[in-house]
């Protein structure tokens, strides 16, 4: 990697460069001294080119928000930086700099042709997030290693590459295995591969081909289970009754309960345990569908509310739209009639009744806004009544069913409480059939340790139940008045818009007919 | 049926009367035709046209003026069979039958009209008319229902009238002449289709009785005619959406309801006068139009055809109007009376009263109160079967056989497909059929509109619909034209003139549906382009006359305004995407309209005024900020630029080009397509269908040529199996197996033979290489010695004749090589298929 101009003093990418070349590449002509006149800002600029000009660092560039191509080659670039803010670049050029390791791309999400050809590379790598890329160039770098080929696999839209002039190109294998490894590619090293190419290259290599994307299936299955599962469990989130179509609550209640574990080794404790689970599960898989139901009820609620909605809007925006269409057409003729017209009188007459016409116009627009406000601010309110019936009839049937819960707990506690007692009993009486093992034994030590660590168990129990109601009541109370918020608050959004959008349009064409007015007396 | 004779013969007179006056029309129209010469050969002045016209209107075309010129005279019965000139025993005795039958009748019922038993046929032979029936079955899937068969034999014949209107025919002819002349009245109409009918298995009849005057004459002119009645638009009730739960309420109606409920009233009390009115003029017409009593009302002879339900799930009987090929209820007025009527097997007689028309006609064939029958036993007797008496079934199969035998003499009747183009029946084989349906006016004469259908045309024209009020013609084409229209219309082909151009859209690149044009305007409708454009209106200035006319050139109308709209492009966002744009051309303008947002009710507008000003300094003003007018719904920063201004109207300027161009070839278009209209309507060639194969032609030699083909390659094969044992196996005796001995001489003989061959063909080969190469050695010689005498034209032709020879002698030299390679090879296969040959299976048996 020679340089030619290796004596040159290397120059700092300042912003008087950056001017320079925006307008040296600018517009050119009539368009260049209206550019001139104006000044040309940089995040208006599409194209950049900066060859040649011995720059060590990538600086300054950020204000070029809207670049889509950027010309960097043949300079003394070392690292790849300050392209955060280019994120609608298309076209990367980085070719014939010392650049080293592929970095500093991970924001370019829009990039489809990137170009480091004759660097320092040794490693494809840090370029996960071009997933539009579609042209590869990294010939003459020092990439040595075969595997960096599959690396590529993951660009579906990579059709053009070039690595010639790399240790790798030497193997005798190289495009053959290129061609297995990526099918999908069209041309290599700037030749198109034939499709014979193609078949061979697929032959050779169908083995460890195969292996491979049976690997990446395997891949893609799993994290399309886990994709659906994500989304089962998002689903029911949005239901408020996550994790209750199964034992998780009752598995809960029992992980922080070292006490309740200990007592389940009483004899007999297991069979009520596991009666008692039984009828728990029973029951919060009755929430759980429940809540779903519930909030399809509440899904279909909000979707025929915003659908009319929606349709009210729609048709108001009819009726304004052939407002000002009418108006249009009538103010376009009179307007050509006032200049025809040639007495100062008449034409004043006409501009007093074209205001008119506006004003009458403003006033429409008004009344129809106004009207549908009315109208949707009725809605809304019947709609908000409705929709937090709807959430309190849902929380007040989960919470009987959470009662039934605790009783079913209180239930349980009064059960495990009496065995615990009369093995105590037992116990103290020292006719036990079996022998305890240690954890719960130490409990038996009294009546009062043993009735502690019943209750203890009982509360956490309790804590449980109470606190996943609580999460149930205050998620969709949160929710709900969120909803309800966001409702009011979009509303209030629009008919700002509207009105500004009238108020805008009224002023225009009130200013419009004033310069009529100016442009007449001038005359 | 009541017979008045009087009446007859008064109505017989008035029929004189106005046979005489037809008469006396004829006269006066040749009388007219001197007029018209003269017309042409001497300029007439203003009075005298005038006259000439007054004259014209007072003369009234008769409408039957032609008079029947199918007549026995024309007819050339050389052609038909014996059968048709004699009648066998058989018919001899139906005919001493029926004539018995008639005498019978003519005395139990002698106040009714004779019977139509036999008339006379083509060759003046009476036949039964029974016997004339001939069931058929074309063999076209077109003609196997019966309104299809009703509507080829009204298309197929012209209708001429009964020679006397209140008889039945002295002749019926049968179907063949009929078809052969295309011509018939009423009972040669329903014979005809009576036969198809029942040949494609309907139980159908023939009547003999009476119809009305437009029956009988074929008038439809009170009858809506089927081409204007348009089809019920379905019309589609809307679904009414039922108020949703949170549909909202409608702003409160202030108006009065008194008031409104006034006004209805009022609406009302017009819309009834309006109906009222309506109502009374119509019936003024229905007044005007109804026709005058007919004089003959009743005793006008008529023909049709009866179907009766049963057969070919027909559920209801019904009669045909052979002329017509309409179909009728049995209840329908029109029908006046049954006489008789019969099938190919029998013959019954109407013996209930006809007072109320058909309508309380009972057509139970089999009940003999109400039809008697003229033969017993046929498969008519639901009710007869039990009041058979034992004679009547002797007779039975007598008559069978008679009817049978005898039907055969009609032959059957073929109507061709095949033949020149002109002969082909309308019907089966459209070539180029074309209807007019005229709409007569309340005055009675006058055209209103003119439609004309077309098939098959190379044009793709489909139909013409001609409107004599507004004169405005529309032509409708099938997919296909290559100019891709769909509909033209137009008052005259003159260009620039009132037209609109539909186009079958995908089959144009550009997208254009529909192209209106004025004498100032054009406007264009697009569908389904790239760049979303969906509108195109362009407005004319009169041409200005050049005053240097320069050569030939065109002269386009100058363009004061383009209209261009778009439809919404969804890539781009509403306040980028132009809705409309307007080049004003005359005044250097350009207005855009954005297109706008949906939840937005304003749209963005932008003007360009097109000035090239210069400043007080004399610097020319590329761009400054009043060039650009715009109002934006929500103004960005960008759009204020005057860079970004002016990109826009150097772009737009590009545009405004290329649109006048569009415009300009349009204006081309349109005078190619009528350039190519006018070709076409002058031409007016056929297309063929390649399955066709009659008639086209291509294919027909594609096919010629592909047999032959086929026979060559047949001729060849039969060639190649010429069998190579034949001439040896010939020597020894026939039919015997050979012996070991034999067959190895035979096989040698062969081979021996096939050796001889080949080395005969090698000397012959190689005979003739060594003459050619020794003439070549003479002329060669011939040369050396003369070649300073010769001229050069003999040098030449020695050159030629060299390389010729040199050439020959080359081939021969490869086809002996070839020849010497292949013996072998040829002697080995000779000798495999010997070996193989069935005939000599002793061979095998030995080397086995």
């Amino acid at each position: 990697m020679n340089r030619l101009c290796d004596s040159m003093e290397p120059k700092v990418m300042d912003d008087d460069m950056l001017k320079l070349a925006v307008g040296e590449q600018g517009p050119q002509e009539e368009a260049g001294q209206l550019a001139k006149q104006e000044g040309i800002l940089f995040k208006d600029v599409l194209s950049l080119q900066l060859d040649f000009r011995n720059i060590l660092r990538i600086d300054n560039l950020w204000q070029f928000e809207n670049l889509r191509k950027l010309q960097l080659d043949n300079n003394i670039i070392e690292k790849i930086e300050g392209l955060e803010n280019l994120t609608h670049l298309v076209w990367l050029d980085l070719s014939f700099n010392n650049i080293e390791t592929i970095e500093g791309l991970d924001t370019l999400v829009n990039l489809e042709d990137l170009s480091l050809f004759n660097n320092r590379i040794s490693k494809i790598d840090s370029l996960d997030a071009l997933v539009k890329l579609q042209v590869l160039s990294l010939g003459n770098n020092q990439i040595d290693n075969m595997m960096n080929i599959v690396y590529l696999r993951r660009f579906q839209c990579l059709r053009t590459l070039s690595l010639s002039g790399n240790p790798i190109s030497e193997a005798e294998d190289y495009k053959m295995f290129i061609c297995a490894y990526l099918p999908d590619l069209v041309y290599l090293d700037f030749r198109r591969i034939d499709d014979h190419t193609k078949e061979l290259a697929e032959a050779k290599h169908q083995y460890s081909i195969d292996e491979l994307k049976h690997r990446e299936n395997l891949m893609q299955v799993r994290l399309q289970d886990e994709r659906a599962r994500q989304e089962e469990l998002e689903k029911h989130k949005t239901a408020f009754v996550e994790h209750l179509n199964g034992s998780f609550l009752f598995d809960s209640m029992y992980a922080e309960d070292s006490e309740g574990n200990k007592l389940s080794y009483l004899p007999g404790v297991s069979e009520l345990l596991e009666a008692y689970k039984d009828k728990f599960v029973i029951i919060c898989m009755n929430i759980f569908e429940y809540g779903l139901k519930q909030q399809e009820k509440r899904k279909i609620e909000l979707d025929t509310f915003s659908e009319c909605v929606h349709e009210a809007i729609q048709e108001n925006q009819e009726q304004g739209k052939r407002k000002i269409a009418q108006f249009e057409e009538k103010h376009l003729s009179s307007l050509s009639a006032i200049r025809e017209e040639s007495e100062l009188p008449n034409i004043e007459k006409m501009i007093l009744e074209c205001s008119a016409d506006v004003s009458e116009l403003f006033n429409e627009l008004m009344m129809l806004e106004m009207q549908l406000v009315e109208q949707l601010e009725e809605t809304i309110n019947m709609f908000e009544r409705n929709i937090v019936d709807m959430v309190g009839l849902f929380i007040e049937n989960v919470q009987s069913l959470m009662a039934q819960c605790r009783d079913l707990e209180n239930h349980h506690h009064e059960k495990l409480l009496e065995i615990s007692i009369s093995t105590l009993e037992k116990i103290v009486k020292g006719d036990l059939d079996e022998d305890l093992p240690d954890a719960p034994a130490s409990l038996f030590v009294d009546k009062d340790t043993i009735v502690n660590a019943v209750g203890a168990s009982h509360d956490i129990h309790l804590l449980k139940i109470d606190n996943r109601e609580d999460e149930l009541v205050t998620r969709i109370n949160s929710w709900c008045t969120r909803l309800v918020d966001k409702i009011h608050k979009d509303e209030i959004m629009r008919n700002r818009k509207r009105v500004k959008e009238i108020n805008q349009y009224i002023d225009h064409m009130q200013s419009e007919l004033d310069n009529l007015e100016y442009s007449d007396i001038l005359d | 049926m009541e017979v008045l004779r009087e009446k007859v013969e008064e109505e017989e007179e008035a029929e004189r009367e106005e046979a005489a006056k037809r008469a006396e029309w004829a006269r006066t129209e040749k009388m007219m035709r001197p007029v018209e010469v003269r017309k042409e050969e001497t300029t007439l002045t203003q009075e005298m046209l005038r006259d000439l016209e007054k004259k014209l209107s007072e003369i009234q075309i008769p409408i039957s003026a032609e008079l029947p010129a199918f007549t026995k005279d024309t007819i050339d019965i050389s052609k038909l069979p014996v059968s048709y000139k004699t009648n066998t025993p058989k018919e001899e005795h139906l005919l001493q039958v029926a004539d018995n039958f008639s005498r019978q009748y003519s005395h139990l019922c002698p106040d009714r009209v004779p019977l139509f038993l036999h008339p006379l046929n083509e060759c003046e032979v009476p036949k039964f008319v029974s016997t004339t029936l001939r069931p058929t079955l074309m063999p076209y899937p077109e003609l196997y229902n019966w309104d299809s068969c009703a509507q080829f034999v009204s298309d197929f014949l012209t209708m001429v009238p009964l020679p006397d209107p209140l008889k039945p025919p002295s002749h019926l002819y049968s179907s063949t002449t009929v078809l052969n002349y295309q011509k018939g009245n009423c009972f040669d109409f329903s014979t005809m289709l009576c036969s198809m009918l029942i040949g494609s298995g309907y139980d159908a009849y023939c009547v003999n009785g009476y119809g009305s005057l437009d029956l009988c004459h074929m008038d439809l002119t009170r009858e809506v005619c089927p081409l204007t009645v348009k089809p019920k638009e379905t019309v589609q009730k809307e679904e009414k959406v039922l108020p949703k739960k949170y549909t909202i309420r409608p702003p409160r109606d202030l108006c009065s309801r008194f008031e409104q409920e006034q006004e209805v009233k009022k609406q009302q009390e017009i819309r009834a006068q309006e109906k009222k009115q309506l109502r009374e003029e119509e019936e003024r017409l229905m007044e005007a139009e109804k026709a005058k009593p007919d004089a003959l009302h009743g005793l006008r002879v008529h023909s049709w055809v009866l179907v009766l339900s049963g057969k070919r799930e027909v559920p209801e009987n019904f009669f045909i109007d052979a002329f017509t090929g309409h179909s009728y209820s049995t209840q329908d007025e029109r029908f006046l009376g049954i006489e008789s009527l019969w099938n190919h097997k029998n013959y019954w007689i109407n013996m209930q009263d006809c007072w109320n028309c058909c309508k309380d006609l009972i057509f139970d064939l089999g009940d003999p109160v109400r039809w008697e029958y003229m033969l017993l036993g046929t498969d008519k007797s639901q009710l007869s079967l039990t009041e058979e008496d034992d004679s009547g079934i002797n007779d039975e199969d007598d008559v069978e056989n008679l009817v049978s035998l005898s039907s055969s003499r009609t032959e059957g009747m073929c109507v061709k497909a095949s033949g020149s183009l002109t002969s082909v029946p309308s019907s089966v084989c459209v070539a180029l059929a074309w209807l007019q349906q005229m709409s007569i006016g309340p005055t009675g004469t006058n055209i209103l509109e003119i439609k004309e259908w077309y098939q098959n045309r190379e044009d793709m024209l489909e139909l013409k619909h001609i409107n004599k009020t507004t004169d405005l013609k529309i032509d409708y084409f099938k997919p296909g034209h290559p100019q891709a229209l769909r509909v033209h219309s137009y008052k005259s082909m003159q260009p620039e003139m009132d037209r609109v151009i539909e186009f079958y859209e995908t089959a144009r690149v550009d997208g254009l549906i529909k192209r209106e044009e004025t004498a100032r305007t054009m406007t264009e409708y697009y569908q389904g382009r790239p760049d979303f454009l969906s509108y195109r209106h362009a407005n004319f200035r009169p041409r200005v006359k050049k005053l240097a006319l320069s050569s030939a050139e065109s002269n386009p109308r100058p363009i004061v305004k383009i209209t261009e709209q778009f439809f919404r492009n969804p890539a781009k966002p509403a306040e980028e995407d132009v809705a409309e744009r307007v080049f004003l051309l005359a005044e250097e303008r350009i207005q855009l309209r954005y297109h706008c947002r949906d939840d937005h009710i304003t749209a963005s507008k932008r003007e360009f005024l097109r000035r090239t000003e210069v400043d007080s300094k004399g610097n020319k003003i590329i761009m400054t900020p009043d060039m650009c007018i715009s109002f934006e719904v929500e103004p960005m920063e960008h759009t204020k630029k005057l860079l970004y201004q002016y990109e826009a109207m150097m772009h737009l300027k590009r545009e405004e080009k290329l649109s006048r161009h569009q415009v300009w070839e349009s204006e081309l278009e349109v005078l190619e397509i009528l350039k190519l209209r006018e070709e076409e309507e002058a031409a007016h060639t056929l297309t063929i269908s390649i399955y066709d194969t009659k008639r086209n032609e291509k294919s027909k030699e594609y096919r010629e040529a592909m047999e032959r083909v086929m026979h060559e390659e047949h001729l060849r094969q039969v060639e190649t199996q010429l069998d190579y044992l034949a001439p040896f196996l010939a020597q020894l005796p026939p039919g015997e197996k050979l012996t070991r001995w034999q067959a190895v001489r035979l096989k040698d003989e062969c081979l021996s033979d096939f050796k001889q061959r080949l080395i005969n063909k090698a000397n012959l080969i190689q005979a003739r290489f060594e003459k050619e190469t020794q003439e070549l050695q003479k002329k060669q010689q011939w040369y050396q010695e003369n070649q300073v005498t010769l001229t050069p034209e003999d040098e030449d032709l020695y050159l030629s004749y060299c390389s010729q020879a040199m050439f020959r002698i080359r081939i021969l030299e490869q086809r002996l090589n070839r020849h010497k390679e292949l013996a072998p090879l040829k002697y080995l296969a000779l000798e495999e298929k010997l070996y193989k040959d069935p005939r000599l299976g002793e061979l095998q048996k030995i080397f086995a």
